[in-house]
């Protein structure tokens, strides 16, 4: 660990602010698992630093954040970056990921006449086959998540956040499927994508 | 039978018994079609499944005994080495939930029977692509493997058409059982017989799957309704040449045209189809004559019965013609609208249907404004069109351009309209992308997360520009050997995936909106209703006009803020202490310069003003309001400041006679007979003066409509602050998602943002019937209805049904409104 991350709680922290750019303490607890005084402790200590700027309770991001979690990334999950069992998962992840994509456009796009028209979710059969089709492939992402929490138990959340969001879609609240401003099934697969990325050390394709 | 109907048997109105889909197929039957035979499997044996946790007595005896009469009504045999009967197996709840099982095709495979398969159809490789589908489907949805059977897949692949039946099912067969080992002790079971019972339990399990039981807890579903079991006979479009499979829709349901639209596979099965392996042939032509006459004197005698445009789902077994779905057809807007016109005028269906069958956000998406194709011909002429990437969502935008999420968020606060560009999209640009009008990626295609995030925000994006070299750090786009800097105007079609340099206007095309004034201009004499748009430019008349206002309204706060003659006579009012003759003249003028220029334009058109309203929260800030009203506690008051309200009558008064237009003032908040009285007092010492009017925000000034209102005057009633003042929530909170959305969804209100509360109902009835007539040949009352924000079918039909006939809204709610005001009409 470098000086200016002292602890793999700082790291989690100064993740959730990046992935999250503007969060409130108890967010960045929720989404790390780390508890709130220790969050509130840590976003100021990484204030002082300069790696993150305190709006009101709201913690943002610097130029300075994502070069300082890359650096320490590079170390803490140097055994996760040559673990055969994370990669071969990872591997598999690229296609689980199209096959997401794609099925989040059919959740919102359905094919008329040859034309793709928002859908208006007034067809509960086909809206139903699109959200089974997402929980199994949220499923499919368990044994990465394994391989992962093998290395660092945080990646074990996601898996309560992506149960958390299809409880909601169950339960009626289709905007948990793909609204960026609730913590949807996408929002949830979008910042794991990310924070995946930066383990491995790769840069975004798309 | 006890547990078990034949489709033919069975009664489609009893879903409780049948669920959705076996009632679906029951009724195709009884509309004369040729429906693949089958049976159901009721919800009473789930029900006794669920209650002992085994399948009842003599069910399965049942099963094999339907099993049996469909073998002779097919003329095919499970498991049989000759001429095979498969079947599909499908569940049926009595509602449509998550977590129930999914479909299995293909189920009565065995070695004997695959061979006979690959002997019928003459190919052994589509024998082998057969028991890969059905492994695989049988394996994820009864054994609950969630790995696809990649290996599996490819073994099948490589079977080619010739290749001994025998052997290609034995290697097939293993691949996949491989594949299924990897994950569960369980196999796939090999005998037709056991494979069927497997997929009835595997149906009645999946009632209490966590999904499936989450979503009853939530919808108040019971959890001992039960699902029923669909059985149906498989055809196959691929035995012949004279065989196929295909999807028809009795009209065009993006375009709306009134022809078959629709695609035929000859010998070929629907999957190939929608797997996209074999491209189908457009409809008619493709398929055999005979059957294609039968298809469209079924299409249309169904269109006709059913009143609606369908989507039918077919398969061609030698020549016979099999139906294996209808539904009512998905349509864009634009087809819903041009649809519902054409049925009125074919006497399909009368007006109340052909209204029925279009919403009020149909006519939104159409009136939804963009460029003029002239302005795009003209930018693509002088070279401006930058780069054509994917269109990810569409819409037509014009903004400046950000590089970064922070600078597109500075930049939407400060009112501009923004055109995010990114090369690359992280979450950390999902603030920036909502801030934005529109969203340009560099990279990605149509299902990348930012066409996602894009879809799902309703924001127009173009994604995969990769001629688009963003150069975040330098604050430049370079395209070509063309330079944009971050601040630059640019647009964007987010359907055809152009990007455009500069600003284009935005209009709603009148091609596009032909169709409605069409239908709208039926129900128009039906309703006996006029609506007035609420304006404050002089551009915005033509298209209220355009729209169907026979109206328009509009605020002095609003005419003055516009130009900003509001925040200077506040100035005024403060440095004077009181309201002097300057005030008073001030604001006279500031009425009159920016009013005419509107009057002239509304022509014809009856404009009420609305005089300023100290109170307004749009104007809040403006007003400088907490300080103003300290200073000056009367203006709190309708008629607090008589003068004020003198020269706002004098200013609509001049700029009537100036522009020759028919106006009124209304003032807001009156809530006595009094406060009416003086405001006519006022009017009765301004020779000439325009008609006055209140304007009713509070139950009070309801509840005594019939001594405030007259017959020569044009009141208003402010609708939303009504119902606001009833529920003691504020106004504001009426037009905007929340706190009512989260609220409205646990059940704690019924939304008073689109339903007229029963007490405002109970408080509006008296009085309205109390109240003065609008005219000697016109009996509703003497008061118009003024909506804010979206209008709302419930609504307008609760206000319709009250008896008014004069509404206020948006411009862009004219169409939304006259297609609710008709809906209630015709008692839709």
């Amino acid at each position: 660990m470098t000086t200016t991350l002292p602890t793999p709680g700082h790291y989690d922290v100064l993740n959730a602010v990046v992935l999250k750019q503007m969060a409130v303490g108890a967010a960045v607890s929720e989404a790390t698992g780390v508890g709130l005084d220790d969050v509130d402790a840590i976003l100021a200590e990484l204030a002082g630093a300069g790696l993150v700027f305190m709006a009101g309770d709201s913690a943002l991001p610097t130029d300075g954040s994502a070069p300082a979690l890359a650096e320490v990334a590079a170390l803490r999950y140097a055994a996760l970056r040559s673990d055969p069992a994370v990669l071969a998962e990872v591997d598999r992840f690229e296609d689980t990921n199209t096959q997401m994509l794609a099925t989040m456009t059919r959740w919102q796009t359905v094919e008329v006449g040859g034309r793709q028209v928002p859908n208006d979710h007034t067809d509960p059969a086909y809206d139903e086959k699109v959200v089974a089709r997402i929980d199994r492939l949220v499923q499919r992402l368990g044994p990465l998540l394994d391989a992962l929490a093998a290395h660092d138990p945080r990646f074990a959340l996601y898996r309560q956040r992506f149960d958390a969001a299809l409880d909601a879609v169950d339960s009626g609240r289709r905007e948990f499927v793909s609204s960026p401003t609730h913590d949807s099934v996408h929002t949830v697969w979008f910042e794991f994508h990310e924070d995946l990325l930066r383990a491995l050390g790769r840069a975004r394709t798309e | 039978m006890r547990y078990t109907l034949a489709f033919e048997d069975a009664d489609p109105e009893d879903v409780d018994l049948l669920g959705g889909k076996g009632a679906g197929l029951a009724r195709l039957v009884r509309l004369g079609l040729r429906v693949p035979p089958g049976y159901v499997v009721s919800t009473a044996a789930c029900r006794e499944y669920l209650a002992s946790g085994a399948l009842p007595d003599g069910l399965f005896d049942e099963v094999l005994a339907r099993l049996e009469q469909l073998e002779a009504r097919s003329g095919k045999r499970f498991g049989s080495d000759r001429d095979p009967l498969l079947v599909s197996v499908r569940s049926g709840a009595p509602v449509s939930m998550p977590g129930m099982m999914d479909t299995i095709l293909d189920l009565g495979l065995d070695r004997r029977s695959a061979v006979a398969v690959a002997r019928l159809t003459g190919s052994t490789a589509f024998m082998a692509d057969l028991v890969a589908r059905f492994h695989r489907m049988y394996a994820e949805t009864v054994l609950g493997v969630l790995d696809v059977h990649d290996g599996a897949d490819r073994v099948a692949r490589d079977v080619a058409a010739g290749d001994d039946p025998d052997a290609a099912f034995a290697a097939v067969w293993a691949a996949c059982d491989a594949a299924v080992a990897e994950e569960t002790d369980e196999r796939v079971p090999t005998e037709p017989v056991e494979q069927l019972r497997g997929a009835v339990e595997a149906v009645f399990r999946s009632w209490n799957t966590r999904r499936a039981k989450t979503y009853r807890d939530h919808h108040g579903i019971p959890h001992d309704l039960g699902t029923a079991v669909v059985v149906q006979a498989m055809v196959f479009g691929n035995l012949s040449a004279d065989s196929g499979s295909g999807v028809v829709f009795t009209r065009n349901p993006a375009t709306g045209e009134p022809l078959l639209y629709g695609e035929f596979l000859a010998a070929s099965q629907g999957e190939d189809v929608v797997a996209g392996i074999r491209t189908p042939d457009p409809l008619p032509g493709a398929m055999p004559a005979e059957a294609f006459a039968e298809l469209e004197a079924t299409c249309r005698r169904l269109e006709r019965e059913q009143g609606d445009v369908l989507d039918i789902e077919f398969t061609v077994e030698r020549s016979r013609l099999f139906f294996l779905q209808v539904r009512r057809a998905k349509r864009t807007p634009q087809a819903a609208v041009r649809i519902a016109g054409d049925l009125l005028d074919e006497g399909v269906l009368d007006l109340a249907g052909a209204l029925g069958a279009v919403t009020l956000d149909h006519v939104r998406q159409i009136d939804r404004p963009g460029f003029d194709p002239a302005d795009v011909a003209a930018a693509r002429e002088r070279g401006d069109l930058l780069t054509t990437g994917t269109g990810a969502c569409p819409g037509q935008v014009s903004g400046v351009l950000a590089l970064t999420s922070e600078r597109a968020r500075e930049l939407a606060d400060a009112g501009h309209d923004v055109v995010l560009a990114r090369p690359v999209t992280s979450p950390s640009d999902l603030d920036g992308m909502i801030a934005s009008q529109g969203i340009v990626t560099a990279t990605g295609g149509s299902t990348s997360h930012a066409a996602v995030v894009a879809r799902a925000l309703g924001t127009a994006c173009v994604v995969g520009a990769s001629d688009l070299d963003i150069d975040v750090a330098a604050g430049r786009v370079r395209v070509g050997d063309r330079v944009l800097a971050a601040g630059d105007p640019v647009s964007l079609d987010g359907a055809s995936g152009e990007v455009f340099a500069g600003a284009f206007t935005r209009a709603t095309a009148a091609s596009a909106t032909d169709v409605v004034r069409r239908l709208l201009t039926r129900a128009g004499p039906v309703t006996g209703c006029r609506v007035f748009a609420r304006v404050t430019l002089p551009p915005q008349v033509e298209p209220a006009r355009a729209r169907g206002a026979t109206g328009l309204v509009t605020a002095v706060d609003d005419l003055l803020a516009a130009s900003g003659r509001l925040e200077k006579l506040v100035q005024t009012l403060m440095r004077q202490g009181r309201v002097t003759r300057a005030v008073c003249e001030e604001l006279e003028e500031s009425v009159v310069v920016e009013l005419t220029p509107l009057l002239r334009e509304a022509g014809d058109l009856e404009v009420g003003v609305r005089a300023v309203d100290f109170l307004s929260d749009d104007a809040r800030e403006l007003m400088q309001q907490t300080a103003l009203l300290a200073r000056f506690p009367e203006l709190s008051m309708p008629v607090g400041a008589p003068d004020l309200l003198r020269a706002q009558l004098a200013a609509v008064t001049r700029a009537a006679a100036d522009s020759g237009a028919r106006a009124h003032l209304s003032v807001r908040h009156l809530r006595d007979p009094a406060e009416a009285d003086a405001l006519r007092a006022l009017r009765a010492q301004l020779p000439g003066a325009v008609p006055v009017g209140a304007y009713l925000t509070s139950p009070r000034a309801v509840s005594h409509l019939a001594s405030m209102v007259r017959s020569d005057e044009l009141a208003w009633v402010e609708v939303r602050t009504v119902q606001a003042r009833m529920f003691g929530i504020p106004a504001r909170q009426l037009l905007t998602q929340q706190p009512l959305d989260d609220y409205v969804r646990r059940g704690l209100l019924a939304d008073p943002r689109t339903v007229l509360d029963p007490v405002v109902d109970s408080l509006f009835a008296p009085a309205l019937a109390a109240a003065p007539r609008s005219g000697p040949d016109d009996d509703s009352p003497a008061l118009g209805a003024r909506l804010s924000g979206r209008v709302s079918a419930p609504m307008v039909g609760a206000l319709y049904r009250l008896g008014l006939r004069r509404f206020a809204v948006e411009v862009d709610e004219v169409r939304p409104a006259l297609l609710a005001l008709g809906q209630a009409a015709t008692g839709g």
